[in-house]
């Protein structure tokens, strides 16, 4: 590649590679192109002593004393708008199309297929013909009480499930809290810092949770802190001693 | 004997230049850097959403020599900067709920504080209307980060040259160079794209190679 003086500054603009070592060529027989490159480095060289840093030891608790007065910050909550809102505008298109014609085939067909329990639609009487029984309608939903009690089965299972779950995972924190306690290294603090956050937060949810206990949606958030307390500490356990 | 001289004269000439990136993560930048894992980050968004004052004591050790020095480059002098500091980590605790975790946390929050200067500046809060190279008999002293080579009269230089830049090539400079931020986190910083935060870098070294180098003229001409 052949370059010029001339070609300094598109260079120094692009910052190709290939152009860039041309150009040290070049500045190995220019006087004024070097100094320009040695310029160039002298000023990124010199910009790193032009940080700051000075001791504040009243500022942390300035900040404290104005966050504390500050009302608590709203708990995030999921929204169902603000997640479709984060796909594109093609995408909620398709969404929103897709929506109406699930609602427009449901709509048609209950309008059709469906009757009220008490009030059966009489059969179709062909002429000539024997009245045929009516046929059994899927939409009609009759409640079971075995049915009940099966599904209330399912539920205890679900509880008894997620208590031995919880039960795993805090067998999995004692073979970790060894190798936790052990390791001075940063990545080990860190993951001791994780899990104290994580912690409190369990124990947060928790305290909720027995207010109200029927709450769904807090249901989930501990369920899923206690699934990141689990790769947590499957991570520290997969750690290299 | 070209290539020799090429080898060991001018290859180091573009050891900084050629800085190597990681769009997301600044701690390549700087190994020393304190920014925490990526995991423990999130934990601390988490904690930090749940209003823990624990978590945001945590993000101010992290992150807050950094901000102070962000702050102190726009608003030209030490108390402005902690005021900026301030209003910073109480907009974070206001709209911590908004956070979606589109960049890293730390970008966002240089982000907020970015704009918080900008807010100060235009509401007429800041103490001083320009920035002036900041002299060492401020009010509290002031530490420059350690250089191998300290060049006093180039780093004097080459502030007073940078605060003739224009505002939108000072800053670009300021985050890049001297606080090693990368070009898309700047862009996230400045709401621009990469290209423009990398335009703007090459305009302002260019700007500053020129006032450099007539500044060395004139001194040159001024010798005996």
């Amino acid at each position: 590649m052949n370059v010029t003086c001339r070609d300094l500054e598109s260079i120094l603009e692009r910052q190709e590679p290939a152009e860039l070592a041309a150009l040290k060529a070049h500045a190995a027989v220019c006087a004024a192109c070097r100094e320009q490159l040695a310029l160039e480095r002298e000023i990124s060289a010199t910009a790193l002593q032009m940080q700051r840093t000075w001791e504040s030891p009243e500022l942390w608790p300035r900040i404290r004393e104005r966050l504390a007065a500050e009302p608590r910050p709203a708990a995030p909550r999921w929204n169902l708008w603000s997640y479709f809102s984060s796909f594109s505008f093609n995408w909620q298109v398709a969404a929103a199309t897709a929506a109406l014609a699930v609602m427009a085939v449901s709509s048609y067909w209950l309008m059709f297929n469906t009757e009220t329990e008490g009030t059966p639609t009489p059969p179709k009487v062909s002429r000539g013909a024997e009245p045929q029984p009516a046929p059994p309608n899927p939409a009609r939903v009759v409640v079971d009480p075995q049915q009940r009690l099966l599904t209330e089965e399912a539920l205890k299972e679900v509880e008894r499930t997620e208590a031995d779950y919880i039960k795993s995972i805090d067998r999995l924190s004692v073979l970790a809290q060894q190798k936790l306690q052990q390791s001075d290294s940063s990545l080990m603090a860190n993951y001791r810092e994780k899990l104290l956050v994580l912690d409190s937060a369990i124990a947060e949810c928790r305290a909720q949770l027995e207010q109200n206990s029927f709450n769904a949606h807090l249901r989930r958030e501990l369920l899923a802190i206690y699934q990141m307390k689990q790769a947590t500490l499957t991570d520290v356990l997969q750690e290299a001693p | 004997m070209t290539a020799l001289f090429v080898e060991n004269v001018l290859s180091p000439l573009y050891a900084t230049e050629t800085r190597v990136e990681s769009p997301h993560d600044p701690a390549t930048l700087n190994p020393a850097s304190t920014r925490p894992a990526a995991s423990a980050e999130a934990a601390l968004v988490e904690a930090c959403r749940r209003g823990r004052m624990d978590a945001f004591e945590r993000l101010y050790q992290l992150h807050g020599p950094k901000m102070k020095s962000v702050a102190l480059h726009l608003m030209g002098n030490t108390h402005d900067a902690e005021d900026a500091v301030q209003e910073a980590f109480l907009k974070v605790y206001r709209g911590i709920g908004s956070f979606k975790g589109d960049s890293a946390f730390s970008t966002w929050v240089h982000r907020i504080l970015v704009n918080a200067c900008y807010d100060m500046r235009r509401r007429g809060l800041r103490r001083v209307d320009t920035v002036a190279p900041q002299e060492d008999s401020d009010d509290e002293p002031i530490n420059r980060a350690p250089a191998p080579a300290a060049n006093q009269p180039l780093r004097l230089a080459l502030e007073k040259c940078v605060a003739q830049l224009s505002e939108a090539q000072r800053v670009v400079f300021l985050l890049y160079e001297v606080e090693g931020f990368s070009h898309a986190e700047i862009g996230e910083m400045l709401n621009i794209s990469e290209g423009a935060s990398k335009n703007r870098l090459f305009e302002a070294k260019r700007e500053l190679r020129r006032l450099l180098t007539a500044q060395r003229g004139a001194a040159g001409k001024g010798k005996p």
